[in-house]
């Protein structure tokens, strides 16, 4: 096992997959990435399951020095990542020798970036069956906390990857989304007519009070019924209307359970894009159909899925079945820098 | 053939709502307690985690797997076949020492005053009755139990306190629970168990909804060896089975 020295521990970054979900049932919150498409993208492009434990992190990213040679991916926001002070590209498998140190500049646009790493992830201790990190209850990740400067975090190092000069995928154009679609939320019908179309008319913004629990939205209050309501469990992308009349948007470490009438629930294909709006963005609530939902969700995971199969064919082309330390030379001559 | 009014609503298109009357009521939850258990034991490809409320069951799901459609069928048929005598009958029954002491129970007091009882008779009602797991949540052990008897129901302070220590019991109205780890809270304090209701090293909860939650009055001195005990990992909860009293 090598590790990955902490040399600047950046804002707020944490260990996550894709979250603790059997125990919801016992009030364990989820966790896990924020936006989970960008955590699937960085584990496909090192070759890792999508459930592997990467490095989520916020605003600006930390400073790592790598102790053993290993490959990794960045995804996410708009995190200007270097190695050894020279600029690297998001959404590409980049190979790392030992002493190399990556680092970022403040984030240009979106809030949310992952760097995993090959070879399975960051190899914390599993917890109830995830390596998700639960802040509020010290839960899971390193220690259950944020890095800090000197953390060590543990991976297998890794020597040679399939298909390494493949492995890149585009990285889109980053525009506001405009529309967040939605569907009927269980208590959609407590609400007026009124506030239900003042809902999917008005224009929102992400507020300043926006973390990992969840996103309160600022736009005109909607009337709020008057209905008490007793706690029933909550989803990823809820978004609740609270007794001000304005919404918060549940997101990856929300309480499991929760007693404020649900409008509507951001529907899974656009929760990534969601996530990453920067406050102070316009957009609207649009409803759709659950069946539309369903599609637009397979469409997004073709998109991986094709990804991974355009790996796997390139993987066999010349030169086969080299040594692991030729493997190695090569790898370091594709990436100019042997 | 049972009648009971339900419906489903999605949750997003990765979750479903199982809703039942918005009441709170033991039978009503243990058919949910009892249909969330048997969806799981059915090992359905795509379905990862359910959470089962008071009035309902929330059913987490891996939308190109499985559909909300076969998942509203196979839920269709166990609450069809639910068994609700079988259900009470099987409940766990689960002891929790409770040290009722001034220093761990402030408002034993206010609350002994407000159901015009001595604090002794106050402690021999809330020890008497069997508390019912009804969810659990927010956070990770703490449980939603009832239903507490109506003479000494007090209401919850007016201003929470900043910080009740992890293992505070206390009640709120009807509601009693037992706080898992350090947090604010406004419930009234009755007195503390010695047990560690959660760990984060050792996460696995020794309840669970659906269980039935029974206080016993136990001295400082007994807390403190309780508390000994237990931190070593050698204190086993007393358990029975509601059916075998």
């Amino acid at each position: 096992m090598a590790t990955i020295e902490v040399l600047n521990s950046g804002f707020a970054a944490t260990v996550q997959d894709l979250g603790r979900y059997q125990y919801q049932s016992a009030g364990f919150p989820v966790s896990g990435a924020m936006d989970q498409a960008s955590l699937k993208l960085a584990n496909l492009l090192v070759n890792n399951d999508a459930n592997a434990a990467a490095l989520e992190f916020i605003l600006a990213g930390p400073t790592l020095q790598f102790q053993a040679p290993t490959f990794i991916a960045i995804t996410g926001a708009a995190s200007s990542p270097s190695l050894n002070g020279q600029p690297i590209a998001l959404n590409q498998a980049i190979a790392i020798q030992a002493g190399d140190q990556v680092q970022f500049a403040p984030m240009a646009t979106g809030r949310y970036g992952y760097l995993a790493v090959a070879n399975g992830g960051l190899q914390v201790p599993m917890v109830l069956g995830s390596r998700a990190t639960t802040l509020k209850i010290q839960l899971g990740g390193l220690f259950g906390r944020t890095l800090a400067v000197g953390d060590a975090l543990p991976f297998e190092p890794c020597y040679v990857l399939p298909s390494l000069a493949h492995r890149h995928a585009p990285v889109p154009a980053v525009k506001a989304p405009g529309h967040i679609r939605v569907l009927k939320g269980p208590q959609w019908d407590l609400f007026t007519p009124a506030a239900q179309s003042q809902f999917l008319q008005q224009t929102y913004q992400i507020s300043q009070q926006a973390d990992r629990m969840g996103y309160q939205l600022q736009g005109e209050p909607l009337p709020v019924p008057t209905e008490n309501l007793i706690s029933e469990g909550t989803v990823l992308g809820n978004i609740q209307i609270t007794r001000n009349g304005q919404p918060i948007v549940l997101l990856a470490d929300r309480q499991t359970a929760g007693g404020y009438p649900m409008i509507a629930t951001v529907i899974g294909a656009d929760l990534a894009s969601f996530v990453q709006m920067s406050a102070g963005e316009d957009f609207q609530f649009e409803l759709t159909a659950l069946n539309t939902a369903r599609a637009l969700l397979a469409a997004q995971q073709q998109v991986l899925t094709t990804l991974a199969a355009s790996f796997a064919a390139q993987k066999y082309q010349a030169p086969v079945g080299p040594a692991r330390t030729g493997a190695q030379k090569l790898a370091q001559i594709i990436t100019h820098r042997g | 053939m049972n009648a009971y009014h339900y419906h489903y609503v999605p949750m997003g298109e990765s979750a479903l709502d199982l809703v039942l009357p918005n009441k709170i009521d033991v039978g009503q939850n243990q058919l949910i307690q009892t249909v969330g258990q048997q969806l799981l034991a059915q090992k359905i490809a795509g379905v990862t985690a359910i959470i089962p409320a008071y009035h309902t069951l929330t059913v987490n799901f891996v939308a190109s797997l499985v559909t909300y459609g076969q998942l509203t069928q196979v839920l269709d048929r166990l609450i069809a076949a639910f068994d609700p005598q079988q259900a009470a009958a099987n409940s766990r029954v689960l002891a929790i020492p409770v040290c009722y002491d001034g220093e761990f129970g402030p408002d034993l007091a206010a609350v002994a005053a407000y159901g015009h009882l001595s604090v002794a008779d106050l402690i021999q009602m809330h020890t008497q009755t069997k508390y019912f797991i009804y969810m659990m949540g927010f956070l990770p052990g703490f449980a939603y139990m009832g239903t507490v008897p109506k003479q000494i129901a007090m209401p919850r302070l007016d201003k929470p306190r900043a910080r009740l220590e992890p293992g505070s019991v206390g009640i709120a109205g009807a509601q009693t629970g037992m706080y898992p780890v350090a947090s604010p809270g406004g419930w009234r304090l009755l007195g503390r168990t010695p047990l560690q209701l959660f760990n984060a090293q050792h996460p696995q909860l020794r309840y669970q909804a659906g269980d039935y939650i029974q206080f016993t009055a136990i001295s400082k001195t007994d807390y403190r060896r309780i508390q000994a005990l237990d931190l070593a990992g050698k204190y086993q909860i007393k358990q029975t089975i509601l059916g075998d009293a």
